[in-house]
């Protein structure tokens, strides 16, 4: 197959214009998914949270008894 | 970067000698130099790993050779392309520049086959330190192979009088040097910020249950 010298170069370009759209899509994709453990950690610590503070009264209660 | 792209794909002139196929040279040298000064990042990260023993250099070290490996496959890309347009093949197994960077991107490449063959810790942290500070003896070694090889088919541009091209080819150059290094060096910081994020999350995961 012959190639002309201007679709070469055009190649040579585009290749690293793709290269670089590959690796934002990536980071972009592993961002997204970072937020969405975030999110579910954040959940996670909400639902504790009632959980820790319904101890405490009771806590009060046996040490006072 | 739209700046370097529109001087080196318009405004700088045609050369006499290669036409329109010497334009490559404003990604190509540049792509090469950063993949080079990656690889160099990533064995002064691992330096500092092995010297003071703080982790933080190891996801460092770790994220500049992904980097400089990353660079280095476009350089190997872009190179093989400009052969195709300069010399009529796509590959040239004389030319002793072309093959010492296939054989540094291989080395650099084998690094990641060691890291994630060991497990996580310390002992990985060291062993990829060591590793990754072999491999920079092979880059002043490629980078000087276009001044020592006898064959000649590859061109050198710099040379001890200076860069052998106009004045609007060299500012060109130092625009797209300047714009590539800029993108190497945000991204390194994107990609360093996720991966210390995905490590903060993964250890609240386990404090949490």
């Amino acid at each position: 197959m012959s190639w002309s010298q201007a679709e070469l170069v055009a190649a040579a370009y585009g290749v690293v214009f793709v290269f670089v759209l590959v690796y934002v899509a990536i980071i972009a994709a592993k961002l997204v998914r970072l937020q969405r453990e975030t999110a579910e950690l954040l959940e996670l610590a909400r639902g504790r949270k009632p959980a820790a503070s319904e101890r405490v009264p009771s806590l009060e209660a046996h040490e006072e008894a | 970067m739209g700046l370097a792209i529109v001087l080196a794909l318009i405004v700088a002139p045609e050369d006499a000698d290669q036409g329109i196929s010497q334009r490559i040279f404003y990604i190509h040298v540049p792509i090469a130099l950063t993949a080079y000064f990656c690889f160099g990042l990533g064995a002064w990260k691992a330096l500092l790993l092995l010297w003071r023993g703080d982790e933080r250099y190891d996801l460092e070290s770790y994220v500049a050779i992904h980097q400089g490996t990353i660079f280095g496959a476009l350089t190997l890309i872009t190179g093989s392309i400009w052969a195709r347009a300069s010399w009529d093949v796509w590959w040239t197994w004389s030319s002793n520049q072309l093959v010492l960077f296939l054989v540094l991107f291989l080395f650099y490449c084998a690094y990641f086959m060691l890291r994630f063959s060991l497990e996580d810790g310390p002992r990985r942290a060291r062993s990829s330190a060591v590793y990754a500070l072999f491999g920079v003896v092979l880059i002043p070694v490629s980078f000087l192979a276009i001044r020592l090889a006898e064959d000649f088919i590859h061109p050198t541009v710099f040379t001890r009088e200076g860069p052998q091209m106009t004045g609007t080819m060299f500012v060109t150059f130092c625009v797209v040097w300047a714009a590539v290094t800029l993108l190497a060096y945000v991204l390194y910081r994107v990609e360093l910020a996720g991966k210390r994020l995905d490590a903060d999350l993964r250890e609240l995961r386990e404090a949490l249950g």
